[in-house]
């Protein structure tokens, strides 16, 4: 599935996943593909992006994640790529 | 004799006058070119949040939320944001948004509405100060670089009155940036919100529920819009800059040629004239 990260500056990532991890509100979800369209919002802390070995972390704050037809936007009014 | 010295004075005070409408017009193309990167860039959070809020819009919910209240259309109380740059030499840029910024609020009072003035931007400020008109809020501080920030100073206290009743509508005047040589004065009426209603609905699963997503992201919706109005305004001022700038170089160009031309013709002619006298003085000797 597809996975973008948009703050309200830029898409800071837009690529392929296999597993995304976000900080919704209430806590943690994952996401694989095929899920179900989907909103939720998001509270504050690290949304992890799995693709095959590879790792990518955001810091993210306020916002929402949206799925639909196998793309995850995950709109946060703050983001940023995490240090590696 | 004195005529070509003053030519040479011009041709030089021209050039370089032309030098520094030539540097500007490069400063203003290279930050053209960030600026319009930046209203590039915020696109895509702009088309999500139009998605997302028209697939969980339903007309039912206007009376839960105060944000999206619907006062009628001619009555109450208008604040009217208006963007001009703050620095000039960018051609009728801010006059053209100074104009459309009055010509609203004259069209507004003449219904029988109250207006409040924003000015955001030292020449629009400036000019609304000049005609002593009143301004509610003034920001010259928000320059080259707008930030999502930027935008919520200045739409937030906005959309809280607007929310407490305070308020009935609130409309920006920006420069809309369609390329760098069509930045026309725009009008866009930020509240009450226009929901965006052009897409599909979807069957989401929802967490929270539909409202509380809404309460969430409908500010977020407002403040976006006043970003991409703040950040449209810059990338345009860039853009007609650098338009004023090439005019006036190409302007200082076919100036200075023609002063050669002239300077030139002047310098013959007096060359010719001496070698008239000489020719005539050594004739007069022969006797």
């Amino acid at each position: 599935m597809r996975i973008t990260v948009i703050s309200p500056e830029r898409a800071i990532y837009d690529g392929d996943a296999t597993a995304v991890r976000a900080p919704a509100y209430d806590g943690l979800v994952g996401i694989l593909p095929g899920h179900a369209p989907f909103v939720t919002l998001l509270g504050e802390g690290v949304l992890t992006v799995e693709n095959g070995g590879e790792r990518h972390e955001f810091q993210v704050r306020q916002g929402f994640l949206q799925v639909v037809e196998g793309v995850v936007r995950v709109v946060a009014e703050h983001a940023e790529k995490s240090k590696a | 004799m004195a005529k070509s010295r003053e030519l040479r004075r011009r041709i030089k005070s021209v050039e370089n006058t032309r030098q520094i409408t030539k540097t500007m017009e490069m400063v203003a193309t290279s930050r053209l070119k960030r600026a319009q990167d930046r209203v590039v860039a915020a696109r895509p959070y702009a088309e999500v949040l139009a998605d997302v809020i028209a697939g969980l819009y339903e007309p039912g919910l206007a009376e839960r939320f105060p944000i999206l209240r619907q006062p009628g259309a001619d009555r109450g109380r208008v604040a009217l944001v208006f963007m001009t740059s703050n620095r000039g030499l960018c051609g009728g840029f801010n006059a053209n948004l100074i104009r459309e910024a009055q010509d609203r609020m004259l069209e507004l009072e003449s219904r029988g509405r109250e207006v409040e003035l924003h000015g955001i931007g030292r020449k629009g400020i400036g000019y609304f100060r000049y005609i002593g008109r009143e301004l509610a809020s003034a920001r010259q501080d928000i320059g080259d670089h707008p930030t999502p920030e930027h935008a919520s100073e200045v739409i937030q206290p906005l959309l809280e009155r607007f929310e407490g009743g305070e308020l009935d509508a609130v409309e920006v005047v920006f420069a809309k940036f369609n390329n760098p040589l069509s930045t026309p004065p725009t009008r866009l009426t930020i509240l009450p919100i226009v929901t965006p209603t052009d897409r599909l609905p979807v069957n989401y699963l929802l967490r929270p529920s539909a409202d509380e997503i809404l309460r969430a992201i409908l500010p977020m919706y407002i403040q976006n819009q006043m970003y991409r109005a703040l950040v449209e305004t810059a990338a345009s001022e860039h853009g007609a800059r650098r338009t004023a700038m090439k005019s006036a170089t190409d302007n200082a160009g076919d100036m200075i040629d023609y002063l050669r031309r002239t300077y030139n013709r002047a310098r013959q002619a007096q060359i010719t004239q001496e070698i008239a006298e000489i020719v005539g003085g050594a004739e007069a000797l022969k006797g």
